[in-house]
């Protein structure tokens, strides 16, 4: 089954990350590409991400392909103009890849070639709408192409950005412009991501929460004062605490694990986006405790 | 204006210090208020270059002029016998008079000595912010007065990024989120519907360069 | 207007000294800049006093020290002052 058919059929669907390594050495990858396999739905790429150079995404796209699971390509604006971006979608197209995430991309002072010239010639809001005119045919200035993309467009949303309304403002714009699915950014706070799903669901669009696991209170901690809309509640950090250094990762675990049980079982969402940042290892565990597998 | 500031004086330094007669040259207008290539920060810096050539022992005339713009060639007109003695000219006027000056002077080397940055506003004495990027395709009326193409770090046109914090860039504390402050100003507007409307992508033809024009009446009358 | 050079007195006044070790007995030729109303009636006063001070310093009275300019402070090092104070 497709993505786009999992998240139709309302199965709960489980994405993961895999984040292609710089340089050519890929045995590592290749290690978390068998781990996921036949666990996870499909496999979310990552594009240069934190604008940290990488194995671009469409060839570990493939690669993801070839090695049976499906990919969904993530695909930044800060690197490509709009014929890079098109010429990008039209080979992932050719190549049998019909899933793409379209983002705007983390700035290049977040990463590791800070002086490179950042393109933005389009954002996330114009890629979806150039993906939804590719998959009718017509290229970002109305020329005919031969023969059409069939993508399954998404894109990514931040339930407790600060402030709120302008984020919601361009998620439904987001909407407008053709995005079927939205993956979040890491949520912690089942209250409050109940409230932002009973405002996203008046949408059409299948949302997938982000699940990031805390390894230590020292991350939540950090992830609180250094990342923009992801905010940790004081309670997770007190349990992690009060697990003691040892048992740390174990518990932030299963607080992935809980939450993803609840937002399956309580049917608060359509699916999780496991964000395992180095630790894929560990992804068909969680999803073992959350009771997926 | 246009905003600039001084390079570093090594950098300068290693531009100056292989000529015999050199002449800095200042531009009493925008650079001027940036205290970075005005007359007086000129004269300034052909002190600090006298110094520093006696100090390695290397004979160089170094003197300074300047005239109130380098922009329009009226302004320099009246100097260039004089600046025509010179082997080189280090010009502490913006990229535009270095340019203008360099076409106009004939064989001699014109050195940038500021890095020219961008044209900006002076909210406070001192201060200079750039609200504008001269992208050539206004959509001012689009965004509540408030440019996101100069004043977003990724110049975006249809909302936040995900990096927006507490009214902050992603990329900087210091930079106040472009989109937040439209938000803002869009309610206080009670504009909030427009900012919903998806805004097509950008036709950058417009903001790339080489650029010029000419007013269109005055070709009138010079027909 | 418009004549070139404003400043062909610098460019042809005695060189800088480059550095080099301080020879035994030296002592530093010293530039005061003064205002008026306060250090230097307070130089003026000491003199009334018949209080002494080096003779290697200088002193240029300016009618407030707002009136100084970087360029007064260059143009003391490029002929040759080792060391400026500024009173006010």
């Amino acid at each position: 089954m497709s993505f786009r058919d999992i998240l139709d059929s309302g199965k709960f669907a489980v994405t993961a990350e895999i984040g292609p390594p710089k340089g050519t050495d890929i045995k590592e990858m290749y290690h978390h590409i068998e781990v996921l396999k036949g666990k996870i739905d499909v496999a979310n790429v990552t594009d240069n991400q934190s604008a940290v150079m990488r194995i671009s995404s469409l060839a570990v796209c493939k690669i993801v392909l070839d090695n049976g699971m499906e990919p969904v390509l993530q695909m930044t604006c800060r690197d490509r103009n709009r014929i890079g971006l098109q010429a990008d979608l039209l080979g992932a197209s050719v190549l049998g890849i019909h899933n793409v995430l379209c983002l705007t991309g983390d700035h290049v002072n977040a990463g590791d070639h800070k002086q490179a010239k950042s393109v933005y010639d389009v954002e996330s809001v114009q890629l979806l709408k150039i993906v939804e005119g590719m998959n009718n045919g017509k290229d970002m200035s109305g020329n005919e192409m031969k023969g059409a993309t069939n993508f399954y467009a998404g894109a990514v949303v931040t339930p407790e950005a600060n402030p709120l309304e302008p984020q919601l403002v361009k998620f439904e714009k987001k909407v407008k412009a053709g995005a079927k699915f939205f993956q979040t950014q890491a949520i912690y706070d089942m209250e409050k991501f109940k409230s932002f799903m009973a405002y996203a669901r008046k949408f059409p669009v299948k949302v997938l929460a982000g699940i990031v696991v805390l390894k230590s209170a020292g991350m939540a901690n950090f992830m609180n004062k250094n990342v923009p809309g992801i905010s940790v509640p004081q309670v997770l950090i007190d349990e992690i605490k009060a697990a003691g250094k040892e048992k740390a990762l174990e518990t932030g675990i299963n607080i992935a694990a809980r939450h993803i049980k609840q937002l399956k079982d309580e049917k608060i969402c359509d699916g999780v986006h496991i964000m395992a940042i180095g630790m894929e290892d560990k992804v068909p565990m969680i999803m073992e405790r959350a009771g997926l597998l | 204006m246009i905003t600039g500031e001084q390079k570093p004086f090594e950098e300068i330094w290693n531009m100056v210090k292989d000529f015999k007669k050199v002449l800095v040259f200042g531009c009493n207008t925008c650079v001027a208020i940036c205290h970075a290539g005005g007359g007086k920060e000129a004269e300034i810096l052909a002190s600090l270059l006298r110094m520093k050539a006696s100090e390695e022992g290397i004979a160089i005339e170094i003197n300074h002029n300047a005239v109130e713009r380098h922009c329009e060639p009226e302004f320099f007109q009246p100097v260039m016998e004089d600046i025509r003695t010179y082997d080189l000219i280090l010009s502490t006027a913006c990229g535009v008079g270095v340019n203008l000056l360099s076409e106009n002077i004939g064989d001699i080397p014109v050195f940038p000595a500021i890095n020219t940055e961008f044209f900006g506003a002076v909210p406070r004495a001192g201060e200079f912010t750039e609200l504008c990027a001269g992208c050539g395709n206004c959509i001012l009326h689009l965004t509540g007065g408030i440019c996101p193409i100069a004043r977003c770090s990724k110049s975006l046109l249809n909302g936040p990024c995900g990096g927006t914090n507490n009214g902050s860039c992603e990329v900087s504390p210091d930079i106040k989120c472009a989109w937040v402050l439209i938000y803002d100003r869009m309610k206080k507007l009670n504009k909030l519907d427009l900012m919903k409307e998806i805004n097509e992508a950008k036709d950058w033809s417009k903001a790339q360069g080489p650029r010029n024009f000419k007013v269109k009446v005055l070709e009138e009358i010079k027909k | 207007m418009n004549k070139a050079v404003e400043s062909t007195e610098e460019a042809k006044a005695p060189s800088i000294e480059k550095p080099h070790e301080t020879p035994e007995g030296w002592e530093p030729n010293i530039l005061a800049f003064a205002c008026h109303y306060c250090a230097f009636a307070a130089a003026d006063l000491a003199g009334v006093m018949r209080l002494s001070y080096s003779p290697n310093v200088k002193i240029i009275r300016l009618p407030c020290t707002g009136k100084l300019d970087q360029i007064y402070v260059l143009r003391a090092f490029e002929k040759g002052i080792d060391g400026v104070f500024v009173a006010g």
